[in-house]
């Protein structure tokens, strides 16, 4: 241990440190700054960017003793006497903060830079912010921030983050209410939060695949100084499952370990390295059992071998099959003069979310209470209940400030019922931390996948047959795994009209970290398929595959061959919006060989229709409380984990009532003070919550329109609620909001009003029949421009244009949030992403090998919002946070083949696969000049 | 539990050398630290001291030394191009150190770190329990190449970008060491073994890079990676011809150390190329496959002798 002094934004330390401890560890545990952020802890993702003498460094691989008498600039030091830096309000005005974890890095290496390069053009910014990863913007609205930080645009009022027009709020692009709170580190996600007396909790994780455990032997652990419990599988023997169907998961292994990293033990100790030391002395006999890593070895019997899980109907590891058929495929297929059928295989990814998973849990007079990065604090809550064997209502699961999730923090984890379980045995706060490598190995991610998809059509386009056989790799657990089943087939039947559609899907275990719901849940690698397969029809039927396209687009106002009710559909404009700007007439099969054009569709469902579990309660209830203050506090259990939840809600309320974003308080997500939201999964939210939250706002209306008009004598449709104000239509009533809110309380007393969500009964009436069901659905379409290098079969991605129908953008800023950060993950799987393992072994588990496109690999990207007026959502919205994801993959994929020829039917693109396929359409040319 | 650990930071490179000789073996050296500080997190750097060099300020200087430009081997990458004799001179360099790591990463990481960077492999470069679930590599005191099973031999792979920039215009290295100071051709401190790539001593400190001057090189540099930053090299080819036609051709990514094939303007090119392919022991042991990698090879070797031989 030495003593150094530091200087942090201004204010001098002396800190006792080991020698060894990292700038970032210090920042954040001895000086209890914790808006540097730990990403990574390997330079890999920016977020622990500081200044070091006015230098950036990346803290987490800054040796803290090189800091010695040096001076350090942090995100709390950014802005001065209460006001942002020019910078911070660019970010907040751009809407260049979503989940805001990538934030305080993205600022710190923005503010060296603006300071050294006054004249930067936009290709230096990329270039600049290449070493801090962000995986919710697509770095559009930052590269944006930061250039209008070097160049104050001449009109502020056109920026998009404007000042509501016409008096109106929703339809105006507003930057997130806590977008000022995340800009200077101030806002607390999991891992930030400081409770005292805490202990750390760590685990001692299965390096083994597929094996018996035959004995755990803690006694050495038990003995180090500091550990206060340690536990094994056997204290906490009931399962659970985010699907009630699949509860096949326990919080530690219980006599068999089936991926490796899965966690055998727990140690709650007074420190950090106390907890690891003694996972490292916990002694385990394993018997390893054969284990399964591909999807066909899991199909197919396995003889005399142990299966994964007991509780599989057969001699596999088949977790579910699914299969449904409409129409009649067989007369569709023979009767059809063009078909198209491929075999495709896509690797797994996962998330990558900026945010390791943390949690803090305590015990208290009122029951448990847990802190953790969660999507699904009431999914979280019943599972903690179910576990622990605690009564609901002695359960409270709040949610702080989530660095993304993107479905990766979606189903109630181990770690969570975990620290909850210690911290009522040793009744002290227990806190855990993931390390980016452990939040791989959790995974939860994209399925890998294999299928065989045919599509058939008429002589002139029209199809006339659909069919898919897919497998889809579980991993260990089943997760969302049977929703995932079925949305890789159901969601095959729109955008465009197939009445003979059938698929079948097999779910298997294999001995790997179970995949689960990630962005564009089942349907992405599906939807890549069916517009490859189209991309291929189009070119046997000498036609432009947007005008294929259109030709077979469901109409608005329709069902579909599965009975989804298909209400408001954009999918016409979206393609034609994309067509039109990238001048896919002038230039579609015209540009020289190495450079293409290529298209992709999709839809998505606008939350499910039904919740998980089967129950006839609201999806979602927005309570509305207000008092003397005439301050709105809205309460939802809505998670907002960087999409703009919270801002969405206050926007839809502050409409409704006719006042101003600052008369709302929004508190969100707390099990124990805000009414139940299912969560934030299947894009449902704005739809759902959002619906809530307007006729809560509704009934709240009504309230104070009654009680003024039990005052003054006046008729309630004379009463108008805007500008702050309730006037009557001749002016002769005018209150302000206030004086309203005195009327109404005077009249009934302080007020408390509700509203809910509940979807309308829907679909057929078969086995099946709810996957995929929503009250809504959304629409889009992608164009990209790729070239190819046909020497190195390399592929730069060099535009997308992208449109997408949201029903109606409540705030537009954050709806094109959602789709550049769509679109740059679909980028992202396209081009790079994998989850790689060997002999079930992760091999890949950081941001140096696991490629998120950076900011040099993302391309322009131009964005298009579609509305159609959705005629049950909220102002007419509906999703836009995944549907945006499906249709660019294959638009990628679609270009190669339009560059080079080459047709991909394996994700992500590899450039040898590319340069094979190049080689392999140049061998008949070849062997013609030899004759 | 805190740990004992132990830094230091000598002000001269003797004074490092004496601090080196106190710890005995058991100390590493850092300069950028943007290495040895992931290596260390990972379990695969466990020194009991870290001697910090970063306050030797007699390493940081750019000077010509007769017919040599010296580059300090504390320079920091992003600081090359702030040197106009390196910017006129040896541009090659400046192209090749823009495509190490992240422009973070740069503003940390030094010249001299750079060419000693440690050799990589997938199969190395995990954490402590991710390598004991495999099975410890030769790499990490085990008994077995996990990618190739081999037992003899470590294919770890040499990833430093600006090391092949540097020899393939003759660069050499000042070194200090206990024993005291001499200069090599960068291209001998390669053993070509992947566990101990290097045969420098322990104590040894690279004082500075020197560049042959009036040479007037023309160079070439290309990087086969799959993001357009903070990937390590997957192949780099550096090639340099100078005013004489002496041509140089140097690989990394592809073989525990740099592959250097010479020959001058008038030989056969097809020739290098078949010299560089066997030179490369380049094995499947990261995210891009052995086989494309050494198709790249020829890619990258040809477009560079199309640009300076045409």
């Amino acid at each position: 241990m030495r003593s150094i002094k530091i200087k942090v934004n201004g204010r001098q330390h002396e800190v006792l440190i080991d020698e060894h401890e990292t700038l970032a560890h210090v920042l954040r545990e001895k000086i209890e700054l914790t808006g540097t952020k730990i990403g990574c802890e390997q330079g890999s993702c920016g977020a622990c960017t500081v200044l070091l003498n006015d230098e950036p460094v990346l803290s987490c691989i800054t040796p803290a003793m090189r800091c010695d008498e040096l001076s350090v600039t942090t995100i709390e030091g950014v802005s001065e006497n209460g006001e942002l830096h020019l910078l911070q309000q660019k970010f907040v005005e751009k809407g260049a903060i979503q989940c805001g974890f990538c934030t305080p890095g993205m600022v710190m290496t923005s503010l060296d830079f603006v300071r050294k390069n006054p004249h930067a053009t936009v290709d230096e910014i990329k270039e600049a912010l290449s070493g801090n990863l962000c995986r919710c913007t697509g770095y559009k609205k930052i590269i944006e921030a930061v250039a209008e930080t070097i160049r104050p645009q001449q009109h502020p009022a056109e920026a998009n983050g404007s000042k509501p027009h016409n008096g109106r709020i929703v339809g105006t692009g507003m930057p997130y209410i806590e977008a000022a709170k995340k800009v200077q580190g101030k806002a607390e996600y999991a891992d930030d939060i400081r409770l005292k007396n805490v202990l750390h909790c760590s685990f001692l994780r299965s390096p083994y695949p597929h094996a018996k455990i035959e004995q755990i032997d803690t006694s050495a652990a038990a003995k180090l100084e500091g550990v206060k419990y340690i536990l094994t599988g056997v204290e906490l023997p009931e399962k659970f499952g985010v699907l009630p169907i699949s509860q096949d998961e326990t919080a530690l292994a219980i006599d068999k370990v089936r991926y490796i990293g899965e966690v055998v033990a727990a140690v709650a100790a007074e420190t950090e390295a106390i907890a690891k030391a003694a996972c490292n002395l916990i002694q385990v006999k394993y018997k390893p059992l054969k284990p399964f890593f591909e999807i066909d070895e899991s199909l197919n019997d396995i003889g005399t071998e142990e299966k994964i899980h007991e509780h599989v109907k057969f001699n596999n590891n088949v977790h579910k099959k699914a299969e449904l058929r409409f129409g009649n495929q067989e007369e569709g297929f023979q009767s059809a003069a063009f078909k198209s059928k491929m075999n495709f295989e896509f690797e797994g990814i996962t998330h990558g979310f900026t945010e390791p998973h943390a949690a803090t849990a305590y015990w208290d007079e009122n029951g448990l209470t847990i802190i953790t990065a969660t999507q699904v604090p009431h999914y979280l809550h019943r599972a903690l209940s179910k576990v622990l064997k605690l009564p609901l209502s002695r359960v409270r699961v709040i949610k702080p400030y989530v660095g993304g999730g993107f479905g990766g923090k979606s189903d109630p984890f181990p770690h969570e019922i975990i620290v909850s379980y210690l911290a009522i045995k040793t009744g002290r706060p227990v806190k855990v931390r993931f390390s980016r490598e452990e939040v791989f190995i959790s995974n939860h991610g994209r399925h890998p996948t294999k299928m065989t998809m045919e599509i058939a059509s008429d002589e002139t386009g029209n199809f006339r047959a659909l069919d898919a056989d897919i497998a889809i790799d579980g991993g260990a657990y089943g997760s969302f795994g049977v929703v995932t089943t079925y949305y890789n087939g159901v969601l095959l039947q729109a955008p465009y009209k197939v009445e003979n559609f059938g698929f079948k899907t097999f779910r298997v275990y294999t001995n790997k970290p179970q995949c689960g719901a990630m962005r564009g849940h089942g349907a992405v690698n599906s939807r890549f398929a069916i517009e490859t397969l189209i991309d291929d029809l189009a070119h046997q039927l000498k036609m432009d595959p947007c005008e294929l396209r259109l030709k077979n687009f469901m109409p608005s106002n329709t069902l579909t061959a599965g009975q989804y009710r298909i209400t408001s559909n954009g999918s016409r404009e979206s393609l034609l919006k994309v067509m039109e700007q990238s001048q896919w007439k002038e230039r579609y099969g015209k540009l020289p060989f190495g450079h293409g054009l290529g298209v992709g569709c999709g839809f998505f469902i606008s939350g499910s229709a039904l919740p998980i579990i089967r129950n006839e309660l609201p999806q979602s209830v927005v309570h509305l409380k207000v008092d003397f203050d005439g301050r709105v506090l809205v309460t939802s259990g809505a998670s907002d984990i960087g999409q703009g939840s919270d801002t969405m809600l206050a926007m839809i309320v502050a409409e409704v009532l006719g006042i101003s974003m600052d008369k709302i308080f929004v508190l969100a997500a707390d099990t124990l003070l805000t009414p139940v939201d299912l969560g934030s999964y299947s894009s449902r939210v704005t739809f759902m919550a959002g619906n809530a939250a307007k006729m809560a706002a509704e009934n709240l209306k009504k309230e104070i329109i009654n009680s003024v008009v039990a005052r003054k004598e006046i008729s309630a449709d004379e009463l108008n609620l805007a500008d702050d104000c309730v006037f009557s239509n001749d002016r002769k009533i005018e209150l302000t909001w206030n004086e309203a809110i005195d009327f109404t309380i005077a009249h009934r007393g302080a007020i408390n009003v509700s509203g809910k969500y509940i979807s309308p009964k829907l679909g057929g009436d078969f086995k099946g029949s709810g996957a995929g069901l929503s009250p809504s659905y959304s629409f889009g379409a992608v164009v990209t421009e790729v070239k190819v290098d046909p020497e190195t079969g390399a592929v730069k991605v060099l535009n997308i244009w992208g449109a997408h129908d949201c029903g109606k953008a409540i705030n537009p800023l954050a709806v094109e949030g959602q789709l550049e950060g769509s679109w740059h993950m679909g980028l992202g799987q396209a081009m790079s992403e994998q989850v790689k393992y060997f002999n079930g072994l992760l091999i890949n588990s950081n941001f140096l090998d696991y490629k998120i496109p950076t900011s040099l690999d993302t391309p322009p990207i131009h964005t298009n919002i579609i509305e159609t007026a959705d005629p049950e959502g909220p102002f007419g919205a509906k999703e836009c946070g995944e549907g945006a994801i499906h249709p660019i993959i294959p638009a990628v994929a679609n270009a190669v083949f339009d560059a080079v020829g080459a047709r991909i039917t394996k994700l992500p693109i590899s450039p040898e696969d590319v340069l094979q396929k190049i080689k392999n359409l140049s061998l008949p040319n070849a062997a013609q000049v030899n004759v | 539990m805190s740990d004992n650990k132990k830094y230091l930071k000598p002000v001269s490179v003797h004074e490092a050398i004496t601090m080196s000789k106190v710890c005995g073996d058991d100390f590493r050296y850092i300069a950028g630290a943007t290495d040895v500080m992931v290596n260390r997190r990972q379990g695969n750097e466990e020194s009991f001291c870290l001697i910090d060099l970063c306050g030797i300020d007699e390493l940081k200087q750019v000077t010509v030394k007769e017919n040599y430009l010296s580059i300090g081997s504390l320079v920091r990458l992003d600081d090359l191009k702030k040197h106009a004799a390196i910017v006129k001179e040896f541009p090659v360099l400046i192209e090749a150190a823009e495509t190490v790591g992240s422009p973070l990463i740069r503003k940390s990481a030094t010249l001299g770190g750079n060419v000693l960077c440690e050799n990589r492999c997938i199969y190395y470069n995990q954490s402590e329990w991710w390598r004991d679930a495999v099975g410890y590599c030769l790499k990490c005191e085990g008994n077995i190449c996990i990618a190739t099973g081999s037992k003899k031999l470590c294919y770890s792979e040499f990833v430093s970008d600006t090391a092949p920039a540097l020899i393939s215009m003759d660069a050499e290295i000042e070194i200090a060491d206990h024993e005291g100071e001499r200069t090599l051709k960068l291209e001998d401190i390669y053993t070509g073994d992947g566990v101990c790539p290097r045969n420098l001593k322990k104590s040894a400190v690279i004082k500075s890079i020197l560049l042959p001057l009036q040479r007037e090189f023309h160079s070439s540099f290309h990087k086969l990676r799959q993001r357009q930053s903070l990937d390590f090299t997957s192949l780099t080819v550096a090639v340099s011809i100078d005013k004489n036609g002496k041509l140089k051709s140097v690989l990394g990514g592809v073989d525990p150390k740099p592959v250097v094939v010479e020959g001058n303007s008038d030989s056969n090119l097809e020739e290098i190329i078949k010299l560089a392919l066997k030179g490369s022991r380049a094995i499947d042991n990261e995210m891009f496959s052995r086989n494309y990698r050494r198709s790249m090879i020829s890619v990258f070797l040809k477009r560079s002798f199309e640009k300076l031989i045409g």
